[in-house]
């Protein structure tokens, strides 16, 4: 057990030297933010006065070894632009996009595994192919055309929701409608497939000759099992909403996201922000996936055993 | 007692629902700090006349030039190059502290002696010509120039010499009694001035919050608070004035004007604004130094189609570097730059062009219809025979000596020539010091007088000159002022005032009220 959370913990050390490293000269190569805003109307000799006082003066390679001595002190600069510690910047906007995940993923959970569960009892029916049309609607339609769509209908047209920020309860429920649409229909198919599976199983039959009622057996028996499918799916979409999935509809909903913070730094070439953002949604995303790997040992009492 | 407690909740109910005014602005961009001194953004512009005065204030009702006392009350020239200032009495700062003659020095000389690189910066093109500012007395000031100015009003009018507190500053960082570069970095995140609202809240990139400041020496705000959001998406802009979410958002793209004019909630103001998207051309390229080719680049592009296709007809396309808010120096009848494409055609024919490339470089969204305006002078371009290619991408190659032409903008800092043409072209100015312009003596002299001159018809002749030097060995052509709007409630009475530098949010006395 202990070499295979080792093996792990550096597996994910590595991971995160090559995403600093490599955001480190992606974003260098880009121009430097003397060029853009702050630039405009400036004489050359004041454009380097400039450079220099943000520490952008000296050869890349050096710059480079500077950062990732910062960073293995845990300091990871100030913002150019802001010129407050970056973590700070980071984690004002870290929140509210969480809260905008955790919200999708409750969501998606509850609507989607029974629709799953649904299709696959009914797949022969009727009601399995619209869920299933539904489903894959939902997969095809990118979450910007949801997002406007709900956005036109329910604010600019009913105006029943607030379509501005995170204030209330009902700020919630385009950009989560939005963002899980992609997410319910994945999680969805694939329940219906993992149902599906199950369903023609042994176990089922003999739980059913025993006389259980049919919820009873779908739930416990098939569902339980079906379950080891679907955690390590539902975790892969939810590592991919988390690290790409909520830009644009926080765009949309002027949500005062990290999503919003990395467009906005990207645009401005607000280095120290854009390292420590991307930074910190790629260990989001191994946290995620360490969590799926952990629950899923726990759904499967083989695979905890097995890694024992 | 009962009666009492009656008294004091009616009171205050009436306070809140009959007279409390707040309003929300939706804004397409925020600023990521506020201070008056480092900024000259178009983002900036928008936040500071709210909550900063300088020491001399303008009618911004009109682009005629009127000066009008601001935190000064007087002012005369005791010596050619000494103004002496008396400064308002009573005057306090949103902190609950006096302005006094300290805070004015600290703050003219905090650019005028500039060492914090982005103030000297922003003080070099503008203030380049101020020693220093020196306190007489509580209540008078001296600032001394280093030539005689004919400009004094104009340039104690600038954001960047808006008045902030200097002990505040001081206490920011570091030793509270010293000052330090991180002093004026926090300032940036807590901005403190005099003005008629305080800066009460401030998430860089995200909201800014006003309230009222009831110690102002002035007229009194006439909005409790305001609060301005960031809304990135111009649909979701429009739909939060349709939900009541925003009571005025900025930013609205030409094609979006008509959605709001036929909506009865709904109205849209605009201005063509203070500023120039211009195409530039590098005089050093190789390929370009015969001036007859560069000529021809300009002469082809008819740019009254652009602004009818691109802007409805509403931007404003000049016939020279002028703008109309330069009051006695606003100049429209020069004409500098004209569509004539047969001309084009000849000159290019003397020039022996033999259809080489010719690249416009042009980021994809920094201005807006930017690159639509380069594919449509592609096409004006290719219709007497220049092979022009756009080039799409994000960084500015202003400064790159393989940069042929590309898109910029010239605003006005300040109203003046000097404050739009003679920040950008100036002797060893930016587009010279990136490279792709050339003076000499000639314009030099030019400019001397241009700059300096204390009579106004010599300074307008010397401005001729400069504009018949940029004709005949063109480095640039102003395409057009865009046509900026804002959009709003029907209920609400707001609009750009013509005598501001552009975007600017105004929310003092008069600046706007409510059907």
């Amino acid at each position: 057990m202990l070499t295979y959370v080792l093996r792990t913990l550096l597996r994910m050390a590595i991971t995160l030297f090559l995403i600093v490293t490599l955001v480190f000269f992606a974003t260098r190569l880009s121009g430097n933010p003397v060029d853009f805003v702050l630039g405009e109307g400036i004489t050359k000799e004041d454009r380097d006065l400039l450079i220099a006082y943000y520490g952008l003066d000296s050869s890349i390679g050096t710059q480079y070894l500077r950062y990732l001595s910062s960073v293995f002190s845990g300091e990871f600069g100030l913002s150019f632009l802001e010129r407050r510690p970056v973590s700070e910047i980071v984690l004002e906007r870290a929140w509210p996009s969480l809260k905008l995940l955790l919200s999708a993923v409750c969501f998606t959970l509850v609507v989607s595994i029974p629709l799953g569960i649904l299709a696959a009892i009914y797949r022969t029916s009727i009601i399995g192919s619209v869920v299933m049309v539904v489903a894959f609607l939902g997969y095809a339609v990118p979450s910007f055309i949801i997002g406007i769509l709900l956005v036109l209908i329910f604010a600019y047209t009913l105006n029943w929701l607030p379509v501005i920020g995170d204030g209330t309860a009902l700020h919630f429920i385009m950009p989560t409608l939005a963002i899980s649409g992609m997410l319910v229909a994945a999680i969805t198919r694939f329940t219906r497939n993992a149902m599906l599976d199950v369903l023609s199983q042994d176990y089922m039959r003999t739980a059913r000759a025993k006389g259980l009622p049919e919820w009873i057996v779908i739930l416990k028996h098939g569902l339980r099992n079906a379950s080891i499918t679907l955690l390590s799916v539902v975790g892969l979409q939810i590592a991919a909403l988390a690290a790409s999935g909520s830009v644009v509809v926080e765009a949309i909903f002027a949500w005062p996201g990290i999503g919003d913070l990395l467009v906005r730094s990207a645009i401005l070439r607000d280095y120290p922000v854009l390292q420590f953002g991307v930074l910190s949604v790629a260990v989001a995303v191994i946290v995620i996936n360490a969590v799926v790997d952990i629950a899923y040992a726990f759904a499967d009492p083989r695979i905890r055993l097995a890694k024992g | 007692m009962t009666k009492l407690l009656a008294t004091t909740a009616l009171a205050s109910l009436m306070a809140t629902s009959a007279f409390a005014t707040e309003l929300t602005v939706g804004a397409a961009n925020v600023s990521s700090y506020l201070d008056p001194g480092r900024d000259h953004s178009n983002v900036g512009s928008q936040f500071y006349y709210n909550a900063f005065d300088t020491l001399i204030a303008k009618n911004h009702d009109t682009t005629e030039t009127e000066w009008q006392p601001g935190l000064a009350t007087e002012w005369k020239l005791i010596e050619p190059t000494i103004m002496e200032l008396k400064l308002r009495e009573g005057v306090k700062f949103h902190n609950g502290a006096d302005m006094t003659a300290d805070d004015v020095v600290f703050s003219l000389n905090r650019m005028y002696q500039a060492d914090f690189p982005p103030y000297q910066v922003r003080a070099r093109d503008r203030l380049e010509n101020f020693e220093k500012a020196e306190k007489v007395d509580d209540h008078t000031v001296r600032i001394h120039a280093k030539r005689p100015e004919p400009l004094w009003e104009t340039l104690l009018n600038l954001q960047q010499v808006m008045i902030i507190p200097e002990d505040y500053t001081k206490s920011l960082a570091g030793d509270p009694d010293k000052l330090e570069h991180d002093d004026f970095e926090a300032f940036s995140l807590k901005p403190v001035g005099t003005g008629p609202y305080k800066v009460a809240e401030f998430v860089p990139g995200q909201t800014v919050v006003w309230e009222r400041f009831d110690d102002f020496w002035g007229e009194k705000a006439p909005l409790d608070k305001v609060t301005v959001k960031h809304i990135p998406e111009t649909a979701s802009r429009i739909t939060a004035l349709k939900t009541g979410e925003a009571d005025i958002v900025t930013n609205i793209a030409p094609d979006q004007l008509q959605l709001i004019e036929n909506d009865p909630d709904m109205k849209a103001v605009g201005s063509a604004t203070a500023l120039f998207h211009v195409m530039i051309m590098n005089v050093n390229h190789p390929k370009l130094k015969d001036a007859r080719i560069r000529q021809a680049l300009s002469l082809a592009i008819d740019r009254d189609t652009l602004n009818e296709a691109l802007w409805g007809g509403k931007a404003v396309v000049p016939s020279t570097h002028t703008l109309k808010e330069f009051g006695e120096l606003y100049q429209p009848e020069l004409t500098t730059f004209e569509y004539n494409p047969e001309k084009a055609k000849e000159l290019l024919k003397e020039a022996g062009y033999d259809g080489f490339e010719i690249t416009y470089d042009t980021a994809p969204g920094y201005y807006t219809n930017g690159l639509l305006a380069a594919q449509a002078i592609m096409e004006m371009w290719a219709e007497v025979g220049i092979n022009g290619k756009v080039n799409v991408q994000d960084k500015w190659s202003g400064n790159s000596p393989d940069m042929m032409t590309r898109n910029w903008s010239n605003p006005m800092y300040f109203a003046d020539p000097f404050g739009c043409f003679g920040v950008m072209w100036a002797p060893n100015g930016p587009s010279e010091s990136e490279g792709r312009f050339n003076t000499d003596e000639d314009y030099a002299k030019s400019w001397e007088q241009f700059r300096y001159s204390g009579d106004i018809e010599l300074r307008r002749a010397a401005y001729a000159e400069l504009m018949e030097r940029i004709k005949q060995d063109p480095p640039m052509l102003p395409l057009y002022r865009p046509y900026e709007s804002w959009a709003m409630k029907t209920n609400v009475n707001w609009a750009p005032k013509p005598g501001h530098i552009p975007y600017v949010l105004d929310f003092r006395a008069g600046s706007i009220s409510f059907n």
